[in-house]
């Protein structure tokens, strides 16, 4: 990169290649930063090369590469001529032609360097979707070949370091001061931009919770960089680009999201998403201890009193069961539900209900899935005498896996169940749970 | 000037002057308040006035109205006698006896009659409340016997007594040259044939005072009671809005601007004038599903707290002080519960009550705007719902392109400009919900049968905003409503069927606020026209049992619409429906309005299955609905009340089913 160049390297046109349009719909104008691209009536695009200036953009995003680039003799000359002076097309010789914009921007992408995710804590208590972050961040981490990091922010936190190492981190940023002690979007979100001024990283990660959408978005708007929300899937280019995939148009369509002129580039995920890494004990990293602290005084949100939500101790939280097993009004009495227990203890999950069977008092309110009550994404949800009221459809329809039990063939539920099992459920669910607990004797008879 | 004039004259001057002194008090103050235009078109309000105020057609719906209408014109009547009493009392030549006897002769046996007459009805109205007072006359704040009201009617009769004893005195002592015109008086007198000259003198004297007095103090108790109704009664009515108030004012987004009514001086002037008028006669309470099912709701109370607030702060409030007393808050008299505004189901009932018109409705959401919009204080359930409608348009957050889900067997049927006759709107319910889809299909298949050329937005329809808008969380709802009403008028939509008495009501009432005219009309009333026109011919009507139709309350009540969807039953069934107790401007909310839909109903007991127990118990076998809201609170009560048997349909369905026999 530094070896001087005298030839500038000619940047060619884009142009159709016959019969290969497929007429997506203007993707190739909507790129064209120069307007060199109109359509005809077929949709296929007619290039004015007097204005293209072989940017390259309507072929790369081109679905069906109906698009390609070519050069006049005299160019190909010159190229020809590089060619031979590299003794072989290599990027670098590319990477110099470069015009001074796009060499600022190379410049500027590279001096950022590193993953790092977001560790979000609650009185020391760090969201299970922030060591999720660790797992994925890993694999980021390792295709673009730098070091994973995790950021801490929170005061008496040091412990969450070597946590985070057990999960995975191999380098830890801690700002441990009583001025972090409660989440306060103006306090963590300067903490967090000093620590990208100071150290410039390429990707941060954040849980899509309470807490990480409300500091991503003030972080990315005052380090002025791109976020993608609720990202489902997490991926690297070949030009270090991170590539955000998530749902768009309602969920029917699976947007992919690049941020490629600035960085850091910030993505939250939705808890449950991502796969838990396994925690490895003793596992350490480096510890960065940071001294950044606003002063108190600037802080203008004081935290005058937490008050916990009604769930407390002893209850079970159904927002962040891993599997469900729901009861509705055939369970037919509070009973019954021990049945659901049973299999749900099986299965290692916990049981939930529709808003009849809370109404009738067989389930308290927290365990309620649905419009008024919980909305879960479980990997499995277990809907037995459930017929699916829509208000309660919307509360569960996003689990990974959904298995109906119910006596009508015709129930709602059904619509929507990944696996639906018509009939009686007091022989359906005993069976069940019977024969998971014989695998599970099996398999804990073939491990020992 | 003889020595009765020498009291009565200053006397007079005072009461009269405490009097203006009262009113001043009273009605200075609703210049605080925000404005209303409530002057326009006065031909309508004053016809609205002699139907409502003089007419009392409101008050004459419940047999004992008929008391008070008598007494309301045995009061106008006498009106012109105590009139004439004062005025005598000052300037004695002033009298009617001065008339020609053609004229006064008359006019002395009416007086006679109707201070007869008023008299019995006093006498009936004490035993009411005394004897067999109706539950609903008492509330947390008034007993049926309350002082006040036992007051007013002993000088009711105070006066009556003491204008029988003046007149037989005067007729004893001869004075009385009419004597023969006054039946009742002149009976009297001849009981008091053997007193002497002096003692009837007395008699008179002491009779005339006792007038005097009871009618200045009456005069001056009036704004300061309930009878306060008296003097506002007839403005009220006149300013009472032209329309039925099922819609809320709209309000500006700007910056700086406050939302809401929080603190009392927010109302209009029309609100405290409607808070002046009541009569705490307690009908509204009577059919309120609310306090029927044992919420803190009571519409009688939050129109009487709103008046004790407005009074116990107005002296901070002009001087541009902060109200003493919250008005909501904890609850008390003067201050509404939280609990109370969000139990409210919009059903109108207590609007369809009232006999003096006032409008508990618009105050309820005005309330509830304050506390969504300013405190973001609202329960729970309600924030996903609000989250849904902002962001996916709709009360699920289901993806808009499932919105056309429902007509896939039925290709495409997109409303398009200028060849698309009716914009079939059909609602979020109709769009997502598995049963209610249902509806929307038979709808879809009647209009095809009859050849009516209707068309969708599919997924570019938002929700109607009907249950934020009602809830108070007018931003969403203007929101929507701009959206849609940018887009029926991109798409050059004129006429619009609507499948939900919701969609219904807000796109004709409310869009009107957002430039919109548009011919919106109901399913029920499309259908029975095609019905009634031929264009729809049942080919096999058949009976479905015992078929009850429950009246929604969006349908009836805030529009009018009873018969349409009765016909069609008819038309299906081949026999007019059969009827709840509860009926049409009467009929019981299903407890989902007012979006109650979208919440917990943790207080009380439920309002469904009231109405369920209601269909029960009149040995109903299918209860047919028109509105998705109904149909799933029927079917949810049924299932409670384990009459699976029960069927609930819309009206639609059945039709549907009767035009295809082969089905």
């Amino acid at each position: 990169m530094t070896e001087p160049k005298k030839l500038k390297k000619p940047r060619g046109k884009a142009r159709l290649i016959d019969n290969s349009c497929i007429a997506c719909g203007e993707r190739c104008m909507s790129s064209c930063p120069t307007d060199a691209i109109t359509m005809n009536d077929a949709g296929e695009p007619i290039i004015d090369y007097e204005k293209c200036i072989g940017c390259i953009k309507c072929v790369k995003v081109c679905p069906a590469q109906a698009l390609e680039m070519f050069f006049s003799p005299e160019e190909q000359a010159i190229l020809d001529e590089i060619a031979r002076h590299q003794g072989g097309a290599d990027d670098a010789a590319a990477e110099a032609e470069i015009d001074p914009d796009a060499r600022q921007l190379q410049e500027m992408l590279a001096g950022y360097r590193g993953v790092w995710v977001f560790i979000e804590q609650t009185g020391g208590e760090a969201a299970k979707v922030s060591w999720e972050l660790l797992f994925t961040g890993r694999a980021l981490a390792q295709s673009l070949g730098v070091e994973l990091s995790a950021v801490v922010i929170g005061h008496q936190v040091e412990g969450l370091c070597s946590e985070a190492f057990g999960y995975g981190a191999e380098q830890a940023y801690l700002l441990d001061a009583p001025v972090y002690r409660h989440y306060r979007t103006e306090a963590y979100a300067r903490a967090l931009c000093h620590l990208i001024g100071k150290h410039k990283p390429e990707v941060i990660l954040m849980g899509a919770t309470g807490v990480g959408r409300d500091l991503a978005g003030a972080v990315a708007t005052v380090v002025r960089t791109g976020l993608t929300a609720d990202c489902t899937g997490l991926s690297i280019d070949d030009h270090r680009n991170l590539m955000q995939t998530r749902p768009a148009f309602g969920g029917n369509i699976m947007a992919t999201i690049m941020c490629d002129k600035y960085r850091p580039q910030m993505a939250t995920v939705r808890p449950h998403v991502m796969q838990m890494p396994e925690f490895v004990a003793g596992r350490s990293g480096r510890m960065s201890r940071e001294s950044f602290a606003p002063p108190e005084a600037e802080i203008l949100v004081k935290v005058l009193e937490v008050i916990e939500d009604g769930a407390g101790h002893g209850k079970v939280d159904i927002a962040g069961a891993n599997i469900i097993v729901s009861g509705g009004r055939g369970m037919m009495g509070k009973e019954n539900f021990a049945m659901l227990q049973d299999l749900a203890d099986a299965l290692g999950g916990v049981v939930g209900a529709s808003r009849s069977a809370v109404d009738a008092g067989w389930m308290p309110g927290e365990r309620q899935v649905g419009q008024t009550g919980k909305t879960v994404r479980p990997t499995v949800y277990i809907a037995c005498g459930i017929s699916g009221a829509i208000q309660h459809m919307v509360g569960m329809q996003d689990s990974d896996v959904i298995i109906a039990i119910n006596r009508d063939p015709e129930a709602p539920i059904f619509q929507i169940a990944h696996y639906g099992i018509v009939g009686d459920l007091f022989q359906v669910i005993p069976s069940m749970t019977a024969r998971i607990s014989e695998l599970r004797q099996a398999a804990r008879r073939h491990s020992a | 000037m003889s020595a009765q004039q020498l009291f009565f004259i200053p006397l007079f001057i005072v009461a009269l002057a405490s009097f203006a002194f009262s009113c001043y008090q009273r009605f200075a103050p609703l210049a605080l308040c925000q404005d209303d235009d409530r002057f326009s078109n006065p031909a309508a309000r004053l016809k609205k006035t002699l139907r409502y105020a003089l007419g009392q057609q409101r008050v004459v719906k419940r047999a004992f109205g008929f008391n008070h209408l008598l007494l309301f014109w045995s009061f106008l009547v006498l009106l012109l006698a105590n009139g004439e009493f004062l005025l005598a009392g000052i300037f004695p030549v002033l009298r009617l006896s001065a008339l020609p006897g053609v004229l006064y002769h008359p006019l002395t046996l009416v007086f006679d009659l109707v201070s007869l007459l008023t008299l019995a009805c006093v006498a009936v109205a004490a035993a009411r409340r005394l004897f067999f007072p109706p539950d609903y006359l008492s509330s947390s704040y008034a007993s049926a016997r309350s002082g006040e009201a036992l007051i007013i009617l002993g000088f009711i009769a105070a006066l009556m007594l003491a204008f029988f004893f003046l007149r037989a005195a005067e007729v004893a002592l001869g004075l009385e040259p009419a004597a023969a015109w006054m039946p009742i008086s002149n009976a009297l007198a001849t009981g008091l044939k053997g007193i002497s000259v002096t003692a009837l003198e007395t008699l008179a004297a002491v009779a005339w005072w006792v007038h005097a007095l009871v009618l200045l103090v009456f005069i001056n108790l009036l704004p300061r009671s309930k009878h306060m109704h008296i003097l506002t009664a007839i403005p009220n009515c006149y300013f009472s809005s032209l329309e039925k108030p099922n819609t809320q004012p709209r309000e500006t987004f700007t910056h700086g601007q406050v939302f809401g009514v929080g603190s009392v001086e927010r109302f209009s002037w029309k609100d405290i004038l409607d808070a002046y008028t009541c009569t705490e006669c307690g009908r509204c309470q009577d059919v309120c599903p609310a306090r029927f099912t044992g919420k803190p709701l009571n519409p009688r109370q939050v129109v009487h707290d709103i008046k004790v607030n407005f009074l116990e702060n107005v002296s901070l409030l002009k001087n541009g002080e902060q109200p003493r007393l919250p008005l909501i808050g904890e609850a008390g008299e003067g201050c509404n519960s939280e609990d109370a505004l969000w139990a409210c189901t919009t059903c109108g009932a207590c609007l369809q009550a009232c006999p003096v018109l006032i409008e508990h409705l618009p105050k309820i959401v005005k309330m509830r705007r304050h506390l969504v919009e300013t405190e973001a204080r609202f329960p729970g359930e309600l924030l996903n719902l609000f989250e849904n409608m902002e962001q996916r348009s709709n009360p699920w957050g289901i993806a808009p392109s499932e919105r056309t889900k429902w007509c896939s067997q039925l290709g495409n049927r997109d409303f398009v400009t200028g060849t698309t006759e009716y914009l079939f709107f059909v609602g979020c319910s109709g769009a997502f919900d598995n049963r209610n889809k249902h509806v929307s299909v038979a709808v879809a298949t009647l209009l095809d049968q009859a050849g009516i050329s209707w068309g969708i937005l599919g997924k570019d329809e938002l929700c109607c905003g009907d249950s934020v808008r009602r809830l108070g969380n007018e931003f969403v709802f203007d929101l929507l409503a701009q959206k849609n009403a940018a887009l029926f008028k991109e798409r050059g939509v004129k006429k619009i069927i609507t499948q939900c008495p919701h969609c219904f009501s807000i796109l004709l009432n409310d869009y009107r606020q957002y430039g919109l005219d548009l011919e919106v009309i109901h399913h029920s009333q499309l259908l029975a026209e095609l019905v009634a026109a031929g264009r729809l011919q049942v080919t096999a009507a058949k009976a479905q049992g015992q078929v009850i139709f429950h009246d929604s309350c969006y349908l009836g009540r805030h529009n009018d619409v009873y018969q349409a969807p009765r016909q069609v039953v008819a038309a299906a069934t081949g026999t007019p429906p059969a009827e709840f107790t509860r009926h049409g401007e009467n009929s019981f909310c299903c407890g989902a309005g007012g979006g109650r839909m979208w919440m917990e109903e943790h207080l009380g007991t439920r309002i469904n299955l009231d109405r369920v127990r209601e269909a029960l118990g009149q040995g109903a076998q299918t209860v047919c609905v028109a509105c998705p809201y109904c149909l799933t609170m029927f079917e949810d009560g049924f299932k409670d009340e384990k009459a699976d048997s029960v069927k609930v349909r819309d009206i639609a369905e059945v039709l549907a089913e009767a035009m295809a026999p082969g089905r």
